[in-house]
């Protein structure tokens, strides 16, 4: 009660946005740079999309790169799963220091510190350190938490769905992207400046190294870590409460759920990530179209984007309305299924025009699945949210290590035969999505168990002494806010009127 | 609205299950051509200065008349299993359009049973590699009817390598590493400006 006394600048703090109770903002205007809250919006969708740039610039130019470097398959292989491989770490690591320094710092930070890796791609002279630049570079995909993380801190839980598709989305937008820019600065080099090939390649890797520096200038001079200020002023004057790691950490590992989103998400955004590093060169080997035309179609799968992981996000919403997490939880299963299907398909079709047709729909099935993944994920707990999403996000990236391990390694399959059996793979995977449970609201095939609540669930995550000094207050009012989970039938079930008393 | 888009799908899955086999295959070729080329075994050449010396013409041991239809030749520098290992775009395979084996143009010329030679600098986008020369003969129709390389039928003898440019430069690596240490400062400067930030609010 004191606290609102001692700061009274707080409440005549205007804001370009209607907000809620925290000063998120309850409305997204896509159209407005308005500070903070859509201004770190576009800083966060376009600094990760400077980041996947960088990370997939060199698949659509690996044609040329082989010759230079004298790469085999195999080192090939090693290269692409060692891009996505460092991220797998990178971050979970990035969930905690969001939560110690800001998502402002955390990303501007790991954005400067992987530039160097892009810059350096340039000089690279042989497999080896091909192989280290593409690991370093991958580091960066990390900023996807951050992303994540900063949405949730400035919208309230109407808008962030939306908030979360439209800037992951967004920011995958970049390994389509790429695809594009880079064949088209390569070939400018070539042909305006002159260089031969083995040099024009090298020069073209600074453009996104420099996208990417400039980016991570902007975060962290305009960009702001919460609706009222930097992390650094908000813990010197109190106003926020630092949460305690071991327990944070130990929530969001014993909680069986985010493990099995980690290994579903592996195979949407993972399988998504691995076709950008093999889908070039397989439409430029099998099917003989030139580094353009490849780069074309291979753009055009991370492109949809643009739409289909946010139609994912919203679809999910869309459907939460009336069937609640149970909902959620089938359109995820179903959308990501078919994906798998059409990853097998894709495999099969011998003609140009066929394969990019099937491309296109998969794209959208798989990217919509990633959407659908991130409208379960900030249910699965409130106290952990940051590590739970680092987790998800994580498993993404091992799922991308598997696939390319397994199927894009060496010369054991052809691609082709490698991109069926990962859709086969995916549809097995995909699986496990029954395995989850939510007792107040239920799973795909179980209904909720009688007289749980969704306060049960989220305080369950807080010590008797926590909620004695009470730490818990917010998962009591995301609680409230989520009861809209149980979907339409759902709003006769029992709800928790009196604070729940300590068992 | 769904099912002209079903069809149309459909049959572009259908069409594309039509596997195109026309074209001609190299092992209906006869090695009627003898071709020489100056690099010796084993010998390095490098990328953008040093020259090969192709001389190629009818291989008089075969009949009469056989070269009656060869209108072109065509001279490729070839990769050598060595090269082609664990890289697929490499690959040999008998159908010609699809084979993979020859991607360099050396020279194109009108055939004449004798008397050919062209000399030629080893082009700068040429990759390290282990090659070995193959000339074509083309008929009227511009398809394959006889060929003949510097190598023998299993491509294991009298093969020579290529060096590469690397394609760097002194100023792209001085550039390289210096951007790279301006990114790592300019970080350190980031936390030295928030650090005296958060001591102004104090």
């Amino acid at each position: 009660m004191g606290e609102v006394a001692s700061n009274p600048e707080k409440n005549d703090r205007k804001f370009a946005l209607p907000v809620d109770s925290e000063h998120k903002a309850t409305e997204f205007r896509l159209f407005s740079v308005a500070t903070p809250h859509m201004r770190a919006f576009h800083l966060s969708w376009i600094s990760f999309f400077a980041c996947f740039v960088s990370t997939f610039a060199a698949p659509p130019l690996i044609p040329i790169i082989r010759d230079n470097l004298n790469l085999t398959a195999t080192d090939i292989g090693n290269a692409g799963i060692a891009a996505v491989s460092g991220a797998v770490f990178a971050r979970v690591a990035m969930g905690t220091a969001c939560d110690l320094f800001g998502p402002r710092l955390a990303s501007s930070s790991l954005i400067l510190l992987t530039a160097p890796a892009v810059f350096l791609s340039a000089i690279a002279n042989s497999p080896a350190a091909f192989l280290m630049v593409r690991f370093f570079t991958g580091f960066s995909l990390a900023t996807f938490v951050s992303t994540q993380f900063w949405m949730s801190s400035m919208f309230s839980p109407t808008v962030v769905g939306t908030a979360n598709g439209l800037s992951g989305g967004w920011g995958n937008l970049g390994g389509g992207a790429t695809q594009l820019i880079m064949p088209l600065v390569f070939s400018l080099i070539h042909s305006s400046i002159g260089s031969t090939k083995f040099t024009a390649w090298r020069i073209a890797f600074f453009i996104p190294a420099l996208f990417q520096t400039l980016s991570a200038y902007a975060i962290f001079f305009l960009g702001q870590d919460m609706p009222d200020g930097n992390y650094v002023r908000l813990e010197k004057s109190g106003e926020k409460h630092k949460d305690n790691f071991s327990q944070v950490f130990y929530h969001a590992i014993t909680n069986y759920r985010g493990w099995i989103l980690a290994l579903t998400y592996g195979y949407c955004f993972g399988v998504e990530l691995t076709i950008d590093n093999i889908i070039a060169q397989y439409f430029y080997d099998r099917f003989d179209v030139n580094l353009h035309t490849a780069g074309i179609i291979a753009a055009s799968f991370g492109l949809a984007n643009l739409f289909s992981r946010p139609g994912g996000g919203m679809l999910s919403d869309f459907v939460a309305r009336r069937f609640g997490m149970r909902g959620r939880l089938w359109t995820l299963w179903v959308v990501q299924m078919v994906g798998g299907l059409l990853c097998l398909l894709l495999g099969k079709i011998g003609s140009l025009s066929g394969s990019v047709a099937v491309m296109l729909v998969f794209s959208v099935f798989v990217q919509a699945a990633c959407g659908l993944t991130f409208g379960v994920v900030p249910f699965v707990s409130r106290r952990s949210l940051g590590v739970i999403s680092g987790m998800t996000g994580g498993g993404g990236n091992v799922g991308a290590v598997l696939t390319q391990v397994i199927f894009f390694r060496g010369s054991r399959y052809s691609t082709e035969e490698g991109i069926s059996l990962m859709g086969v793979m995916i549809m097995c995977c995909t699986l496990v999505i029954m395995l989850i449970y939510f007792p107040q609201w239920g799973g795909l095939f179980c209904g909720p168990r009688k007289g749980v609540t969704e306060e049960d669930y989220y305080l369950s995550e807080w010590s008797a002494a926590e909620k004695e000094q009470g730490f818990h207050k917010m998962s009591m009012k995301f609680s409230e806010n989520s009861r809209r989970e149980r979907g339409r039938k759902g709003a006769a079930a029992p709800v928790q009127s009196d604070p729940p008393t300590i068992v | 609205m769904e099912v002209p888009a079903g069809f149309l799908i459909v049959s572009l899955l259908l069409s594309c299950f039509v596997a195109s086999s026309y074209g001609v295959y190299f092992s209906s070729l006869n090695a009627t051509l003898s071709v020489t080329a100056t690099p010796t075994q084993g010998q390095v050449l490098k990328a953008g200065e040093d020259q090969i010396t192709v001389t190629w013409g009818f291989n008089q041991t075969y009949p009469v008349g056989t070269d009656s239809s060869y209108k072109t030749i065509k001279v490729k520098l070839c990769y050598a299993p060595i090269s082609q290992k664990d890289r697929k775009w490499r690959k040999t395979v008998d159908l010609l359009k699809k084979d993979k084996t020859c991607p360099h143009k050396i020279v194109a010329r009108p055939y004449a049973a004798s008397n050919n030679s062209f000399t030629w600098t080893v082009e700068r986008d040429i990759p390290s590699a282990t090659y070995f020369v193959r000339a074509f003969a083309f008929n009227a129709q511009d398809e394959q009817v006889a060929y003949g390389q510097t190598t023998n039928a299993h491509k294991s003898t009298n093969l020579f390598e290529v060096q590469a440019i690397t394609g760097r430069h002194t100023s792209l690596d001085i550039a390289s590493i210096c951007f790279s240490a301006f990114s790592v400062v300019s970080l350190a400067g980031f936390f030295y400006m928030e650090k005296r930030k958060g001591k102004a609010s104090k």
